[in-house]
């Protein structure tokens, strides 16, 4: 379903990214994991769109994605709830989560100024896409609230709406749980577990390795901006290499 | 854990649903999943508004608008001409609120798009072209005039945006100065008054409410468009294009079109001014011009529709203050104009300093804060 074929991305001279590989199935959880500096928000960033690939082949379904822009790949289908808290400031949770459906409909300035028909329609559409996301997340009872003003819990699961709220085909979560009470991840877990058995595929870059287990079908690990190996979490689990990556021995 | 952003740093900042309260802030930091905790109410999560609170609600515009409407017959000539001239600024300022306070783009050369429109109803006028066809170019010429600088311009920020803004009207007042069709530096004088048929629209009432439909005009359709989809992406890019365009925001795009829709508005008023003054030259659209829309739309509230006209009124009074001092007898020549900038700057600062949110925010959070019966 995503097909990442070869890709680099270097940064003056030293990659962060490194003929990357990676097929991702249709409904598949994903876990990517490595250690800091291994290059995993920069691959999602690659995926997105924000970063321009300096070679190699992405590809949605049977689309290549790796030349278009962000705005494009994300109404293609690819949304990102990213690192950190990225809130809409001056706007309330429901409007942050309302921009996410704006790929998703088309009422633009001069149908909104003349409230034309299409404006109604798509407002409706974007209230209901909006509010169901909200629900899901259970953030419906903060709706109204300034987003700016919401604990750092919150703030994250808005951003998980706001992905949601544009109904994507492959869902990109950037350390969804870090920072979170254990609380907060148990929701969280149940959210994702959730979205898998509706059927959507997801890529879970995180840094707590028992929680990405607990969820991913599959992981791809990561080091020093290359795959160095991927399979499922009991194959990675064992893998020699990845605890040398992590616990930093030297070879 | 970091303390969330509470917005007082944020630079510009969209009017939300009014203050937070301070309960907002000591909110527990319960799981979205878990046993919740119902957030406390507040008014700004009461249900609908009944009718007698919307008619509250509906109470204060009604009230500007019918005193905005009667003010020309009581005027006298030499407060008309001040009243046109502040409807013009709230028009243009309306436009850089919208452009600043909500897309969060700069521009120091909003003056410029005020030329282009002015010089768009001269040319046709002086001409012969129907003024009515003068004054729906007026906007068209400076929106499109706009989008041809803005590609290039708006891929800079914040203060290179905004000196390349300035740069820009710099040359344009240098082209109108130099080109035949624009009169040089003597300008386009005797412009036919606006009209319709063999209707002539000579007198200051006239314009004044043409002035103020205008304003009516251009409040409207920002308002429309900030509470919609693209004003919703406009208000997102102006705190993370990132986040923007993952959400499928067309980023530059967006911010070509709220460049070019702010540049309409500062078009129009131009036509309007072109028709009113039957003069135009480069010294009609000084580069202060530019500024003082700034200092407008921020001591009124950036990201407020109503604050950009409290802004233009109270700046647009003051500088007649001004006047009056500058020119008393015994003041030197320059006086005029050396006042208006230190006010500028002292008002500024003020403003800046002890209402960051600007005049109208600050009396409506006044206002709210007023004990209820």
């Amino acid at each position: 379903m995503l097909s990442v074929k070869g890709v680099s991305r270097s940064f003056g001279g030293v990659y962060a990214v490194r003929e990357v590989s990676l097929d991702i199935a249709e409904g598949e959880v994903r876990g990517v994991i490595g250690p800091n500096g291994a290059g995993k928000s920069t691959l999602f960033s690659l995926i997105t769109g924000h970063l321009a690939a300096d070679g190699g082949a992405i590809s949605l379904g049977s689309e290549r994605i790796e030349r278009l822009p962000a705005h494009r790949r994300a109404r293609l289908g690819v949304s990102i709830a990213f690192q950190g808290a990225r809130v809409f400031r001056g706007m309330t949770v429901r409007e942050n989560v309302m921009v996410g459906a704006h790929g998703r409909t088309r009422a633009g300035f001069a149908a909104a100024a003349l409230r034309l028909p299409r404006h109604r329609r798509d407002e409706r559409e974007i209230a209901r896409r909006a509010d169901e996301a909200l629900e899901r997340v259970g953030l419906t009872e903060w709706a109204g609230r300034e987003a700016g003003l919401l604990p750092l819990g919150q703030q994250r699961s808005m951003q998980v709406a706001r992905a949601l709220c544009a109904g994507p085909r492959l869902l990109l979560l950037d350390e969804p749980a870090s920072g979170l009470r254990a609380a907060e991840r148990e929701a969280l877990a149940t959210l994702i577990e959730e979205l898998r058995a509706g059927g959507l595929t997801i890529m879970l870059v995180e840094h707590d390795v028992a929680f990405v287990t607990r969820l991913a079908d599959r992981i791809t690990v990561l080091n020093l901006g290359e795959v160095i190996t991927e399979g499922t979490p009991a194959e990675v689990r064992a893998d020699p290499l990845v605890v040398s990556a992590y616990l930093g021995a030297a070879s | 854990m970091t303390s969330p952003p509470t917005g007082e740093d944020a630079g510009p900042r969209p009017h939300g649903p009014g203050g937070p309260p301070a309960a907002a802030r000591d909110l527990p930091h319960d799981p979205p999943g878990g046993a919740r905790v119902t957030p406390p109410s507040t008014p700004q999560d009461a249900p609908a508004p009944g009718p007698a609170r919307r008619a509250a609600r509906l109470l204060p515009g009604l009230v500007v608008g019918a005193v905005t409407l009667a003010l020309p017959a009581v005027l006298d000539d030499s407060a008309l001409t001040v009243y046109i001239f502040l409807g013009l600024a709230a028009m243009v300022t309306v436009g850089v609120s919208l452009l600043m306070g909500y897309a969060g783009q700069v521009s120091l050369g909003q003056g410029a798009f005020y030329a282009v429109g002015g010089y768009t109803a001269g040319i046709l006028a002086v001409r012969g072209g129907p003024p009515i066809a003068g004054l729906l170019a007026a906007p068209v010429v400076a929106a499109a005039f706009a989008v041809v600088v803005g590609v290039p311009l708006l891929r800079l920020r914040g203060h290179h945006l905004a000196f390349a803004t300035l740069a820009m009207q710099l040359i344009v007042l240098s082209l109108a100065g130099r080109l035949a069709i624009t009169g040089g530096d003597i300008g386009l004088q005797a412009i036919p008054p606006f009209g319709w048929g063999s209707f002539e629209l000579t007198g200051a009432v006239g314009y004044a409410y043409l002035t103020w439909g205008g304003v009516a005009l251009v409040m409207l359709v920002t308002r429309n468009v900030i509470v919609s989809r693209p004003g919703r992406a406009l208000r997102a890019l102006a705190t993370s294009e990132t986040a923007a365009a993952s959400s499928g925001v067309p980023v530059g795009r967006y911010k070509l079109v709220v460049f070019a829709l702010s540049a309409a508005f500062a078009g129009l008023a131009g036509g309007i001014y072109a028709y009113y003054t039957g003069y135009v030259a480069p010294s009609s659209f000084p580069v202060l011009l530019s500024i003082e829309y700034i200092v407008m739309a921020v001591v009124g509230g950036l990201g407020t529709v109503w604050g950009a006209v409290v802004g233009a009124a109270a700046i647009t009074l003051l500088v007649q203050a001004l006047n009056l001092i500058g020119t008393a007898p015994g003041m030197p020549s320059y006086a005029p104009s050396v006042l208006s900038y230190a006010v500028y700057a002292v008002v500024l600062i003020t403003v800046v300093l002890f209402l960051p949110r600007g005049l109208f925010p600050a009396a409506v959070a006044r206002l709210r804060r007023a004990p209820r019966p």
